[in-house]
């Protein structure tokens, strides 16, 4: 069947036509997939939200009422399904406020230790799969409020009005959300990139507290 | 003249093109002038560079038979269809 657009899905799926429902699944299987990947960390649950996420659809087609784009009434009821599985799961703790993710700073507000600029390594030494790896292990660490924003707006690429929308947030809570989660993904990969220090270029900083600085 | 505290606190607006210009140009001048701030702008926005290129996960050909079956079993359980008509007539 070749690819239909959202609204003859719409309108198919309406009447509950398996074909159109067939059709759902090889155009969107592999969105709901990657978010459930994204979410869960492991096949076997993505499997699960991959069934429960397209029978949703097609029994509640006809509360879809087209306010918003069809992909995102899809990535709502994923998430709503993948959040469901994952508050089963034994509770992550919080993680660190924004004054603690960054560089530690001195009383006067300036960077207190050595900041590595480890971007370019992750373009031309870094293992880009074990890197990814990495990514993936500190992206189950964020708590769930932090994670879903994460995996939608950076991971997905959505935008911030959308993803806000889906998660029925403020763009403020979005904004402190992702800002937090980013900045702890950012350490994480940070730790994770301190080679030693001879393989390091010329970027390392060091700043002493009694110099003045800018 | 802002300080290295400043600069987290305009990053995620900086970073997300929204900061008005002439703070921004406060902040770039800052940068310019502070490796330490620099390595935390650049390692902030290579994270995100990173998230955005995790490779597309390939559902698996299993998961796909796994998914079109339980469909399959779903559409011809007893009772699916009379309870849809009850809910569409009535």
């Amino acid at each position: 069947m070749s690819p239909l657009d959202d609204q003859e899905l719409i309108s198919r799926l309406k009447k509950k036509d398996e074909a159109a429902l067939e059709a759902l699944i090889a155009q969107y299987e592999t969105k709901v997939f990657g978010l459930a990947v994204r979410f869960t960390g492991n096949h076997q649950d993505a499997e699960e939200i991959l069934q429960d996420v397209f029978w949703t659809i097609f029994e509640k087609i006809d509360t879809f009422r087209g306010e918003s784009k069809f992909s995102s009434w899809i990535y709502r009821i994923a998430t709503n399904v993948a959040l469901m599985k994952l508050r089963k799961r034994p509770k992550i703790r919080e993680i660190p406020l924004e004054e603690e993710l960054g560089p530690a700073m001195t009383e006067d507000g300036m960077i207190a230790e050595p900041v590595v600029d480890w971007s370019r390594l992750a373009d031309e030494e870094l293992d880009r799969k074990e890197l990814d790896h990495r990514i993936e292990g500190a992206i189950g660490l964020l708590p769930l409020d932090y994670r879903s924003v994460f995996v939608l707006r950076d991971v997905e690429g959505l935008s911030a009005e959308e993803t806000s929308r889906i998660l029925r947030i403020s763009i403020a809570a979005l904004k402190s959300r992702l800002h937090r989660a980013r900045l702890f993904l950012r350490k994480q990969l940070a730790d994770y990139t301190q080679v030693p220090q001879s393989s390091l270029e010329a970027d390392q900083v060091g700043m002493k507290k009694d110099e003045p600085h800018a | 003249m802002l300080k290295c505290r400043d600069i987290g606190q305009l990053l995620y607006d900086y970073v997300e093109g929204v900061l008005d210009p002439p703070i921004r140009q406060q902040l770039e001048q800052h940068l310019a002038d502070c490796p330490g701030c620099i390595a935390f702008v650049n390692t902030y926005r290579q994270t995100i560079t990173l998230s955005k290129e995790l490779r597309e996960e390939e559902i698996p050909q299993e998961l796909q038979q796994k998914l079109q079956s339980f469909i399959k079993e779903k559409l011809h359980e007893p009772g699916f269809w009379s309870r849809l008509r009850t809910r569409l007539t009535g």
